[in-house]
C-alpha cells in the first residue's frame, strides 16, 4: 500500500498542482470579472449619488482613478491648440494645466477631430503632458466627451498610468459610457442647479420696482447661470438696442451704442421670440447666447452672453436664459404696474385723507394726527382748537350752498396763514375746523392762536358781489401727551365750543373741568333722551298768550317738558338741541304737536267762546320729507289747521327742500310764526322766504326796554312796525314786568306771554285759568 | 538604539525611547537617548510616538521644550511601538526620533475636522504643510501622514491630499492607536495634543524618497460584492447578510477550535478584506464584529467595491515585513540614516509572541538603519493611483 501509495503519490500531487493552478485561474478570472463588474457599479453608484456638478465631477475621477489605477484622471478642453485640464485626480492644484494648458498632442487631436476615444501604451512623448514627460512606459486613453458634429466639442477625459497594462478595448468601452453618464450628468445637475438658482433668485428680481436695479441683478444673475465672463442686457425701444446692464471682465462690447435693433446678431430669430446662439458678428469669433425679453409680442430686452467655453451655451444654457427672460419680463411688468398702483393709491390715500373742498386733512387724518402727536413725546402737553363759523348756515341760506362753499374755501385759505410748521389744520365737515397746536405749552398759547384766528377772520369776505363778515366760535383744550386721547380732546373742544357759542359770536371757551361735566351730562343726557319718550318721562306744558289790551287768553304756547328720573327737570334750552342733534325731535316734535292738538280741541269744546289757538315749535328737520305728514297729525286731532300755529326759528337749516311741506301746511290754514325775531341778521330776508304770518319779539329785546330806554324800546317799536306793515302779528316774550307790559301797550304790541302774565301752566291749571277767565267773563 | 554618522550631507539622527509611569520622566529618558548622536545639534525633524497612557501635553512640552523652535515636532498616539529592533508593548513606552540635516526641509501642518469633512480635512492640510515647508520645491517630496485612527474617512482624507501633492508625491504614515482600547486617539504637531485632526510633515528632499508597503494577505474566499455599506458597517456581501458570508470564509489555523473568534485585543484579527485592485492586487481593510454583532471596518469601504475575505499566516507577515523595509532601505544612492515603520497592530496581534521577532527582522533588514516606528490604527502609503489607505499592512520610507 505504501508502495503503491509512494507510486501514485506524485502523479495526485502532480494532479493536486494543475487542480489547484486552474483553482487559482479560475480565481483570478472570477477576481477580474468581479472587479470589472465592481468598477462599473462604483461608477455608476458615484454619477448616480447626488451632488453638486462639480462634487459629481471630483468623485467620478477619483474613482476613475482608484478603478483603473490611473496616475492622472483630467477633464479637459481643447482650445486652439492647447489643451486646459478643469477637473483632476492626480494634478497638484498648482499645476499650470489648469491656468496655461499643454500643448494638444496629435492623439488628443485626433480624438477631438474624430469623437472617438483613442488608447496608446508607450505614448509618445508628444502625447505626455509635461508632468509625465521623464516616465517611460506610460499607458494612455482619451475619451471624448461632447458627441461629434455638436456646434462645440473638445472636452476629452484623459487617463495616464505610469507602467502597467494598456487600457484594453473593454476599458476604454466603460470609460466611454461612464463619460457620457457622467457628462449627461453633469449637465442635468448644472441645469438643475442653474433653475434652483433661477428659482431662488427670479422671485428677488420682482422685488425691484426700478428697472436699472433690476437689470443690474439680471446681469449678473445671467452671468453666474450661463457661466460665462462677459454678459449684457440690451434694451430695445423704438428698434433700437442699447446696452442697459453689463457685467463683464473689463471688456468692450466692440461696438457703439445704440444700434438699430436689426444689426444685432440672429434679430429675426429674436424677433420671433426665439433664442440665438452662434457668431457675435463684430464681437470676434467668440460664440454669443442672445435670448429675448418679450412682451405683448414685441422685443423689450436682449439678454446677450458672451462664451468662451462652447460648451457654456449647450441646451440647457440656453434653457435657462429663456427662463430668466420670462421672468424678467415679468419683473418689468410688475414693476411698471407697481408703479402706477403705487400712484393710485398715493391719490386715493390723499383723497381720503384730504377735505376735497378745502384740501386741508380731513376728520379722519385730524383725529390720526391728534393721536400720533400725543404719542410722539411722552411728556407736555397738545392743544387743540375746535370751532365753527357763526352765522354760517344763515349765509348757506340766503346765498346757496355753493356760496358757502366758497366761503368756506376762502376761510381755509386765510386760517392757513395762521398755521405754523408743526401745527395742523384740519376741516371737520360743514363749518367746523379743528386747529392742531403742536408746540403749545399752556392756556395762554391756545388764546393767542384764538385770537390770531378771530383776527385772520376780521376782514369781510367778498363773496357773490357781497361782503360778508365772519366770526368763529372757538372750543380750545390741552390734552396731556401720554394720556389724552384724539376723540377726548375733540368731545372737550367740542363741548369748550358749545359753551362759547352760548356765551354769543365770536367767542374763545377754554375746556375746564365744568364744562368737562357738561360735556359728559351731554353724551348722558342724549342716550336718556332717545328713552325718555318711550319712558313717559316728557310732559307738555302751555304757556297762556295774552291779549296785551283785554289781558285775555287767546292761545297758548305749548313747551315740552323733560323730568329726568335722576336729574329731575331738564331745561329745554338744553333737550332740545340734544333732540335736534340726535334727530329725536321728530318723535317728540310729533308727539308735542299731537298732545296740543288734543289738548287744544279739548279745550275749544270746553270753551268755544274763548277761539282758542293753540302755538307749537317745531324743528327743521320735522318739515323735510319723510318725517311724516305734520297736516296728519293736526287733523287727527280734530283741530282745525288754521287753529295752529306754528313756530319757526331763523336759524332754521335743512339741507332738503322743505318749501313743499311749509306750502302745503299753508294751504291747509296752518299759520307759521317767527321766533326769536331780530336775533339774527337775516331775519328780513327770512320774511321773504317763508310764509310767516307772525313775529315773536325775542325776550332780550323786550327786557331791554327798560336797561335802555331809547334802545331797546326802539328795537321793539321797529318789530311791531314791521309786523304792521307785512300785515303780521307781533308776539312779545319774556314779559316779566309791569313796566314792559306797559311799554308794549304804548308801542301797540297786540300779544304777549311772560311770567308777569302766566307762567307755562299744567293742563290742569291751563284749564283753571279759562276757566276763571270765563267766569270772570 | 541606533547612531548613524553618514557622509557630510547625510541626515545625522538618534531614537529613544522611555517608559514608566512618570510621563516626564519617561519623555526626557527617551529625548535624551534620541538627542545623543546629534552632538548637541538642532534636529530639523522630531518624531514622537506615545502611549495614551501619559500626559500627551507634559511630553509634548517636553519634546518641544527640547527639539528648539525650528524642529518640526509630528507625532502620534500607539498601540505599541518598534524602535532599533525591539519592541515596546502596547501600554506602556515613549518613542522619540531626532533629525538633523541630510538636505531635507520640512513643513508641518495640521487640519481638524476629519469626520465632518475628510476631503476638505486633507486639502486643508496639505497645503498647510505645503505652505510652512517654504516657497522653493524640492527635486523630491513626499508626505508623512499622522492622523486620528478612529475619525472619519481616511481614504477620503487621502483624496484631499492628493489634490493638493498630485500623483508625484508619495504619502506614508500611520493612524493613530491607542493601546487597542478603540477609545480616544490623538496626533501631535509642535506641542499640540489634537483629537479628530490629522497632522502632515511636507519633506523635500534632493534625493528620491522611497514609500513601500505591503501586507502578507492571502484569499481565504472567492470575490464578493460589498452590496451593502452603511458608513462603517458592512451590511452585505454578495447580497447575503454579511456577517455570515464572513464566517463563512474564515479559515481554519490551528484546527476548528480556533476558527471561530479568536479575540486579540479587542476584536478578531485574523480576517479581514482584501479589496480587489486593478492590478490584482488586495489593499486590506480590517474587519471586526462589533458589540451590536454588526461586522464593522475602522474605515468606510466604497460601495459596490469587489472584495476578498482574506487571512494570513505569521511567516507570511514576518516576510513581507522584511521585504518592505528592505525595498526602502536598499533602493536608494545613499544609505538611510532612519527607517521609518507603520505597522499595524492587527500585524502584532496575529504575531503575537513573534512580535519581538518582527522587530528584529525588520531592524536586520534595515542594514544598519535604525527603525522607528509604531504600531498603527490603520497605514498610508500611496504610491500609485489614489489609493493608499491599508489596514494589516506595512507601511515605511526611509530618510
Amino acid at each position: 500500500m505504501v508502495a503503491y501509495g509512494d507510486r501514485q503519490a506524485p502523479r495526485f500531487e502532480s494532479e493536486a498542482e494543475s487542480l489547484r493552478a486552474a483553482l487559482s485561474r479560475a480565481e483570478g478570472a472570477a477576481a477580474a470579472a468581479y472587479r470589472d463588474t465592481a468598477r462599473l457599479i462604483r461608477l455608476l453608484t458615484v454619477i448616480g449619488t447626488p451632488s453638486s456638478p462639480g462634487r459629481l465631477i471630483d468623485r467620478t475621477l477619483t474613482v476613475l482613478s482608484e478603478v483603473f489605477a490611473a496616475d492622472v484622471v483630467c477633464i479637459a478642453e481643447a482650445i486652439d491648440d492647447r489643451l486646459f485640464v478643469t477637473a483632476t485626480s492626480g494634478l497638484p492644484e498648482d499645476d499650470p494645466a489648469f491656468t496655461t494648458g499643454w500643448a494638444l498632442g496629435p492623439t488628443a487631436r485626433r480624438v477631438i477631430n474624430s469623437g472617438s476615444a483613442a488608447a496608446r501604451h508607450g505614448v509618445p512623448a508628444e502625447d505626455l503632458p509635461p508632468p509625465l514627460q521623464d516616465e517611460r512606459g506610460t499607458s494612455a486613453a482619451w475619451i471624448p466627451l461632447s458627441g461629434v458634429g455638436s456646434e462645440f466639442a473638445g472636452d476629452l477625459l484623459v487617463l495616464y498610468r505610469r507602467g502597467g497594462d494598456l487600457f484594453t478595448p473593454a476599458d476604454l468601452q466603460v470609460l466611454l459610457s461612464m463619460a457620457y453618464r457622467m457628462y449627461s450628468a453633469v449637465e442635468a445637475r448644472e441645469r438643475g442647479a442653474a433653475i434652483e438658482r433661477l428659482a431662488q433668485a427670479g422671485p428677488g428680481l420682482a422685488r425691484h420696482l426700478d428697472v436699472g436695479s433690476l437689470l443690474e441683478d439680471a446681469v449678473l444673475l445671467l452671468r453666474e447661470l450661463t457661466g460665462t465672463d462677459s454678459t449684457w442686457i440690451l434694451s430695445v425701444r423704438d428698434d433700437l438696442a442699447e446696452v442697459a446692464a453689463a457685467a463683464d471682465v473689463g471688456e468692450d462690447t466692440g461696438k457703439r451704442w445704440p444700434i438699430p435693433a436689426g444689426e444685432l446678431p440672429g434679430w429675426p430669430r429674436l424677433a420671433a421670440g426665439e433664442a440665438y446662439v452662434g457668431p457675435g458678428g463684430a464681437n470676434g469669433d467668440d460664440p454669443m447666447l442672445l435670448v429675448p425679453v418679450m412682451r405683448d409680442g414685441g422685443v423689450i430686452a436682449v439678454l446677450a452672453a458672451k462664451g468662451r467655453r462652447a460648451r457654456s451655451f449647450g441646451k440647457s444654457a440656453v434653457e435657462v436664459a429663456q427662463v430668466l427672460a420670462a421672468y424678467l419680463s415679468v419683473a418689468i411688468s410688475n414693476g411698471e404696474l407697481y408703479r402706477r398702483l403705487k400712484a393710485r393709491e398715493q391719490e386715493l390715500h390723499r383723497r381720503a385723507s384730504r377735505d376735497p373742498l378745502t384740501g386741508l386733512a380731513n376728520r379722519m387724518t385730524a383725529a390720526q394726527r391728534i393721536d400720533e402727536t400725543l404719542a410722539s413725546t411722552p411728556t407736555g402737553v397738545v392743544g387743540l382748537l375746535f370751532f365753527d363759523l357763526d352765522k354760517f348756515k344763515a349765509v348757506n341760506d340766503r346765498l346757496g350752498h355753493e356760496a358757502g362753499d366758497e366761503l368756506i374755501q376762502q376761510v381755509a385759505q386765510r386760517l392757513r396763514k395762521v398755521v405754523r410748521p408743526g401745527d395742523m389744520l384740519a376741516r371737520f365737515g360743514g363749518d367746523e375746523f379743528v386747529l392742531l397746536i403742536n408746540g403749545a405749552s399752556d392756556l395762554t398759547d391756545l388764546n393767542d392762536m384764538g385770537r390770531r384766528i378771530q383776527a385772520a377772520l376780521a376782514d369781510e369776505f367778498p363773496l357773490r358781489g357781497e361782503r360778508v363778515e365772519v366770526t368763529a366760535s372757538i372750543g380750545a383744550v390741552l390734552g396731556r401727551r401720554g394720556t389724552a386721547t384724539a376723540s377726548a380732546m375733540l368731545r372737550d373742544a367740542d363741548a369748550a365750543m358749545y359753551a362759547a357759542k352760548a356765551r354769543g359770536t365770536g367767542r374763545l371757551e377754554v375746556f375746564d373741568d365744568e364744562a368737562s361735566h357738561r360735556s359728559i351730562d351731554r353724551l348722558d343726557l342724549r342716550s336718556d333722551l332717545s328713552e325718555a319718550l318711550e319712558h313717559g318721562q316728557l310732559s307738555v306744558v302751555y304757556q297762556p298768550m295774552v291779549e296785551l289790551k283785554t289781558n285775555t287768553i287767546r292761545s297758548f304756547e305749548a313747551l315740552a317738558r323733560w323730568r329726568h328720573p335722576e336729574r329731575g327737570n331738564v331745561p329745554p334750552d338744553e333737550f332740545i338741541p340734544l333732540a335736534e342733534e340726535t334727530g329725536a325731535i321728530v318723535a317728540i316734535g310729533a308727539w308735542v304737536l299731537d298732545q296740543a292738538c288734543r289738548q287744544l280741541a279739548t279745550w275749544q269744546r270746553e270753551f268755544p267762546e274763548a277761539h282758542l289757538t293753540m302755538s307749537v315749535n317745531i324743528s327743521a328737520v320735522q318739515l323735510e320729507r319723510g318725517h311724516g305728514d305734520l297736516l296728519d297729525v293736526i287733523r287727527s286731532a280734530g283741530v282745525d289747521p288754521a287753529d295752529i300755529w306754528l313756530e319757526v326759528t331763523e336759524h332754521m337749516d335743512t339741507a332738503e327742500d322743505i318749501s313743499t311741506q311749509v306750502s302745503a301746511l299753508r294751504d291747509a290754514g296752518v299759520h307759521f310764526a317767527l321766533d326769536d325775531f331780530g336775533m339774527s341778521y337775516s331775519s328780513l330776508a327770512y320774511l321773504q322766504r317763508f310764509p310767516v304770518e307772525g313775529l315773536k319779539i325775542d325776550r332780550a329785546f323786550v327786557a331791554a326796554m327798560n336797561d335802555d330806554a331809547d334802545n331797546g324800546r326802539g328795537i321793539v317799536r321797529a318789530i311791531t312796525a314791521v309786523a304792521d306793515s307785512l300785515s303780521m302779528k307781533a308776539f312779545a316774550e319774556g314779559i316779566e314786568t309791569q313796566a314792559q307790559l306797559d311799554g308794549l301797550l304804548d308801542l301797540g304790541c297786540g300779544y304777549g306771554q311772560g311770567h308777569l302774565l302766566s307762567p307755562p301752566l299744567t293742563v290742569e291749571r291751563s284749564t283753571a285759568a279759562l276757566r276763571a277767565q270765563r267766569d270772570r267773563g | 538604539m541606533g547612531v548613524r554618522a553618514l557622509s557630510s550631507n547625510s541626515a545625522i539622527s538618534g531614537v529613544g525611547t522611555g517608559n514608566g509611569t512618570d510621563s516626564r520622566l519617561a519623555a526626557e529618558t527617551a529625548i535624551e537617548e534620541a538627542f545623543r548622536p546629534l552632538a548637541g545639534r538642532e534636529p530639523d525633524l522630531v518624531l514622537v510616538y506615545a502611549s495614551v497612557r501619559y500626559d500627551l501635553e507634559t511630553v509634548l512640552k517636553a519634546v518641544t521644550a527640547a527639539a528648539g523652535p525650528s524642529a518640526v515636532v509630528a507625532g502620534a498616539t500607539t498601540s505599541g511601538q518598534l524602535e532599533g529592533g525591539r519592541l515596546i508593548e502596547p501600554g506602556d513606552g515613549i518613542a522619540v526620533l531626532a533629525l538633523a540635516g541630510g538636505g531635507y526641509r520640512f513643513g508641518l501642518g495640521h487640519a481638524t475636522g476629519l469626520q465632518a469633512d475628510a476631503t476638505r480635512a486633507g486639502r486643508a492640510l496639505a497645503r498647510a504643510a505645503l505652505g510652512a515647508a517654504g516657497p522653493v520645491r524640492s527635486p523630491h517630496e513626499a508626505v508623512l501622514l499622522f492622523s486620528d485612527g478612529l475619525a472619519g474617512d481616511q481614504q477620503e482624507l487621502l483624496n484631499g491630499i492628493h489634490k493638493v501633492t498630485g500623483f508625484q508625491i508619495p504619502v506614508v504614515g500611520g493612524a493613530a492607536a491607542d493601546d487597542r482600547r478603540l477609545a480616544e486617539t490623538f496626533v501631535f504637531a509642535g506641542d499640540r495634543v489634537l483629537r479628530d485632526a490629522a497632522v502632515a510633515v511636507w519633506i523635500g528632499s534632493d534625493r528620491p524618497l522611497r514609500v513601500a508597503g505591503g501586507h502578507g494577505w492571502q484569499p481565504t474566499s472567492l470575490p464578493l460584492m460589498l452590496s451593502g455599506v452603511e458608513g462603517q458597517i458592512v451590511k452585505e456581501l454578495g447580497g447575503r447578510p454579511a456577517r455570515e458570508v464572513f464566517w463563512e470564509n474564515f479559515r481554519p489555523r490551528g484546527g476548528v477550535d480556533t476558527k471561530l473568534y479568536k479575540k486579540a485585543g479587542g476584536y478578531h484579527s485574523e480576517h479581514a478584506f482584501g479589496l480587489i485592485q486593478p492590478d490584482g492586487s488586495l489593499l486590506i481593510r480590517g474587519a471586526f464584529i462589533d458589540s451590536d454583532g454588526n461586522l464593522r471596518t475602522f474605515s468606510p469601504m466604497p460601495p459596490y467595491s469587489a472584495v476578498q475575505v482574506v487571512s494570513c499566516e505569521p511567516d507570511d507577515l514576518l516576510e513581507i515585513g522584511e521585504e518592505v523595509v528592505e525595498r526602502v532601505a536598499r533602493g536608494g544612492e545613499q544609505e538611510p540614516s532612519v527607517v521609518l515603520v507603520f505597522d499595524c497592530v492587527a500585524r502584532l496581534d496575529i504575531l503575537g509572541e513573534r512580535g519581538h521577532e518582527e522587530a528584529r527582522r525588520l531592524q536586520r533588514a534595515a542594514h544598519g538603519a535604525p527603525t522607528f516606528g509604531y504600531y498603527t490604527y490603520g497605514e498610508f502609503a500611496r504610491t500609485t493611483g489614489v489609493a493608499g489607505y491599508h489596514n494589516a499592512t506595512i507601511a515605511a520610507l526611509a530618510l
